[in-house]
C-alpha cells in the first residue's frame, strides 16, 4: 500500500503560502530577524523567524477568531492552502487531522498570566481556555469538517515528522482514506526564555553545519500535508507526483535534551526510513538535516549521516537558517521543503555557512540548485527526550 | 498460558496504592505526592540520583516502569532497536509548564524547562532502560484502550517491535496515576493476558476492595 502526497500548505518566516516560500526559497531570502511581536519583553534581543503579521491579521486569513491561540490560527492557515491545494471533497472519504504542536494555545495564556500577575484579576480567563495542544488541533478540524479521526502530537522538535508518519500508518491501516498531518508552533515567551536558559540560542542570526556555529534561532510555523491513499490517488485529478516511502522513530536513549556524540538514535531513524523504503543508500539525491545550529545536533546528526553513507553522502542543507527552528511546526514545514524540492527539481541552499566543520567529511550545499533531478529525499527531524524521526519522499515514477 | 502478542506484566499505580500483577506491592494512602514517590523509590531499593531532578511525571512513569521491570531485564532479551514505549494522558506534561513558568518571572531555569515536554518522561525511560526503538506520548481526555491496543499492536506488526512499554500516566495539580503494561510479542510468562482493549480497561479500572 502506498501513501500519496495529495496537497500541501505552509506558512512561515519565509512567506505565507507555498508560492510565497518557493519565491523566497529560491532567492535566498532568509525570514530571520528582531522580534516585533514579542517586544517589550525579555530575551527580545533575540533575533527569531517570526511571521510579521498580527493575531487579527492572521485570523482574517485563517477566517478563525483572533482570541484563538497562534498556534491554531497557522495551523489553520496552512492546514487550509494544503486541502484546496489537494482539490479534496473529504464527503465519502474517512479523514483525520493530525497535527502535532509543542507550545499549544501558550501564547494566549502568556498574555493572561501577564495581566493576572498585574492586577490579581481573572478577567480575560477565556485566554486559558485553548491551552492545551489538543485544543489547537480541534479548533482547526472543526471548520475544516474533518470528524473521522484528530488527533495531537506532542514530541518536541520531531513531533510534525510523528504526525505525517502516524498518518501514513493509519492509511496504510485502512483506518483513514485521507489524512491532514504536520504540525504548527507560535512564538512564545516559554520556549524563547526557556531555550534561552538551556544556552543553545543564537544571540546572532544561526549558522547551522558551520565549524563557528553558536545555536539555535527559535521560528513559528505551520506545515501540512494531504496524504492519501492509493485508492483516492487514483481519482485525483491532479495525480500525485510524490508519495511517502519510508519512515521511521527511534529513541537515543542518552540525554534528556542533548543527542548522543555518535548520533545512534539519529542512526535508527534513517536506517530505518531507508530499510522501509527499500532504497539503497546512494538513491537519496538530498537530505533535507534536522540541521538546528548548536554544537551538539549538527555534530551527531553529520555522524550518524556519514556512518550511514560513508564516502557517498548526498547533497545536504539545513533550512532552518531560512525558517529560524519551528519546534513542534519543523517536520511539516521541512516535508513541504522536501516535496517541493523533487517538484522543482531543485536543491535550496544552507543559509551563512562559511566554514564547514572539521569534524565532518561532507558539507551541506550553499547556493541554490535548479534543474537537478531530485528523485528521493530523506528528511530528519530530532526532538528532546532522543525522539527521532526521519521520513522518506519519492518521485512517483 | 501463552499467546502470541501479550501483556506479560503489568503495573497499576493510582490513590496512593501500587498494583503489581495483580499484588498489591505497597501502600501509601493520602501521602502527598513527594512523600509518595520518596518512599515508593527507597522501597524498591533503586539506586538512581537522577530520579531526585525528575519532574513529577517523570518521576511517576519512572517509578511505575521500575516496578514493571523489576523482576526482568529489557536489554537481555531484545535488541535496543526492538524496545519500545507509547504512552498517553491527559495533562501532557502541564506540572513541569506550570512550574517552570513559575520560575520565568524571575530567571527561567533550565532544570525545570526540560522537563516541559512528556517526551521527555519517555527519554528518562529509554536511558534508563536502554530502549531505542520508537516512542510517542499522545495526549486523550481520558485513557482510550482501544486507539492505545491498536497502535502498540501495529508496531509489533509492522516495524519488527519485539517488547512494548504501553499504558497511560497523568500528573496534574497534585494528583497522579500510572498504568503501564509490558506488551511482549511472544511471552511465556505466567501471567500473559491476551491484548485487547477490554483486558486493558479490566486491569485500569481495578477497583481497590480493602
Amino acid at each position: 500500500m502506498e501513501v500519496y502526497i495529495a496537497g500541501k500548505g505552509i506558512i512561515s518566516a519565509i512567506g505565507l503560502n507555498v508560492d510565497e516560500t518557493l519565491q523566497s526559497l529560491r532567492a535566498g531570502k532568509s525570514g530571520i530577524g528582531n522580534q516585533t511581536n514579542l517586544s517589550g519583553r525579555r530575551d527580545n534581543h533575540l533575533p527569531t523567524g517570526e511571521i510579521k503579521l498580527s493575531n487579527a491579521e492572521l485570523a482574517t486569513m485563517a477566517g478563525l477568531s483572533a482570541e484563538y491561540s497562534r498556534t491554531a490560527l497557522l495551523s489553520m492557515i496552512a492546514a487550509k492552502e494544503a486541502m484546496a491545494d489537494s482539490g479534496i471533497h473529504i464527503n465519502g472519504l474517512r479523514t483525520g487531522f493530525i497535527s502535532a504542536t509543542t507550545v499549544g494555545g501558550m501564547d494566549k495564556t502568556e498574555q493572561f498570566m501577564t495581566s493576572y500577575i498585574r492586577d490579581g484579576e481573572f478577567k480575560n480567563i477565556e485566554q486559558v481556555l485553548y491551552h492545551d495542544s489538543g485544543a489547537a488541533t480541534e479548533l482547526v478540524a472543526e471548520p475544516l469538517g474533518i470528524k473521522h479521526f484528530v488527533s495531537t502530537i506532542s514530541t518536541a522538535c520531531s513531533s510534525s515528522a510523528n504526525s505525517i508518519m502516524y498518518a501514513a500508518r493509519l492509511i496504510k491501516t485502512g483506518v483513514l482514506d485521507v489524512a491532514i498531518a504536520g504540525g504548527a508552533d507560535a512564538m512564545s515567551l516559554f520556549t524563547l526564555s526557556g531555550f534561552n536558559a538551556l544556552m543553545i540560542l543564537d544571540e546572532n542570526y544561526c549558522t547551522p553545519y558551520d565549524e563557528n556555529r553558536k545555536g539555535l534561532n527559535l521560528g513559528e510555523g505551520a506545515g501540512y500535508v494531504v496524504l492519501v491513499s492509493e485508492k483516492v490517488a487514483e481519482r485525483l485529478l491532479k495525480a500525485p507526483t510524490v508519495k511517502l516511502t519510508g519512515y521511521a522513530n527511534a529513541n537515543d536513549a542518552f540525554h534528556q535534551t542533548a543527542s548522543s556524540p555518535e548520533g545512534k538514535g539519529n542512526y535508527l531513524a534513517m536506517q530505518g526510513a531507508l530499510k522501509m523504503s527499500g532504497l539503497e543508500t546512494t538513491a537519496i539525491d538530498y537530505i533535507n538535516l534536522h540541521g538546528t545550529g548548536t554544537a551538539n545536533n549538527d555534530l551527531s546528526e553529520g555522524m550518524a549521516i556519514q556512518r550511514i553513507f560513508g564516502e557517498q553522502v548526498p547533497k545536504s542543507s539545513s533550512t532552518k537558517a531560512f525558517t529560524g527552528h519551528t519546534l513542534g511546526a519543523c517536520g511539516g514545514i521541512e516535508a513541504i521543503f522536501s516535496i517541493m524540492a523533487i517538484e522543482q527539481k531543485m536543491i535550496f541552499p544552507n543559509l551563512r555557512l562559511k566554514t564547514p566543520m572539521k569534524e565532518l567529511s561532507f558539507a551541506p550545499v550553499t547556493e541554490l540548485m535548479e534543474g537537478v533531478e531530485v528523485k528521493n529525499v530523506l528528511s530528519n527531524s530530532f526532538g528532546f527526550g532522543g525522539n527521532c524521526s526521519s521520513l522518506i519522499f519519492s518521485k512517483v515514477n | 498460558m501463552s499467546f502470541d502478542k501479550a501483556i506479560s506484566g503489568y503495573v497499576l499505580i493510582k490513590e496512593g496504592r501500587v498494583m503489581y500483577n495483580d499484588v498489591v506491592l505497597f501502600q501509601l494512602p493520602d501521602a502527598a505526592p513527594a512523600i509518595f514517590f520518596n518512599e515508593l523509590y527507597n522501597a524498591l531499593h533503586i539506586n538512581y540520583p537522577k530520579f531526585f531532578k525528575m519532574d513529577n511525571l517523570c518521576k511517576t512513569v519512572f517509578l511505575a516502569t521500575e516496578v514493571l521491570l523489576k523482576d526482568r531485564s529489557l536489554t537481555g532479551k531484545y535488541k535496543a532497536e526492538e524496545t519500545g514505549i507509547v504512552f498517553s494522558n491527559a495533562n501532557s506534561s502541564i506540572d513541569a509548564d506550570v512550574r517552570y513558568y513559575q520560575s520565568s518571572m524571575l530567571a527561567p531555569s533550565p532544570a525545570l524547562f526540560v522537563y516541559t515536554l512528556p517526551n521527555v518522561a519517555i527519554g528518562e525511560l529509554c536511558i534508563r532502560h536502554g530502549i531505542k526503538g520508537e516512542t510517542a506520548c499522545f495526549v486523550f481526555d481520558i485513557f482510550d484502550s482501544v486507539f492505545q491496543a491498536w497502535y502498540v499492536d501495529m508496531l509489533l506488526d509492522t516495524i519488527g517491535t519485539k517488547a512494548c512499554i504501553s499504558g497511560w500516566a497523568d500528573f496534574c495539580d497534585e494528583k497522579f496515576e500510572a498504568f503501564f503494561y509490558l506488551l511482549e510479542a511472544e511471552t511465556d510468562n505466567k501471567l500473559s493476558i491476551k491484548h485487547n482493549s477490554e483486558n486493558i480497561d479490566k486491569l485500569y479500572n481495578h477497583v481497590w476492595t480493602s
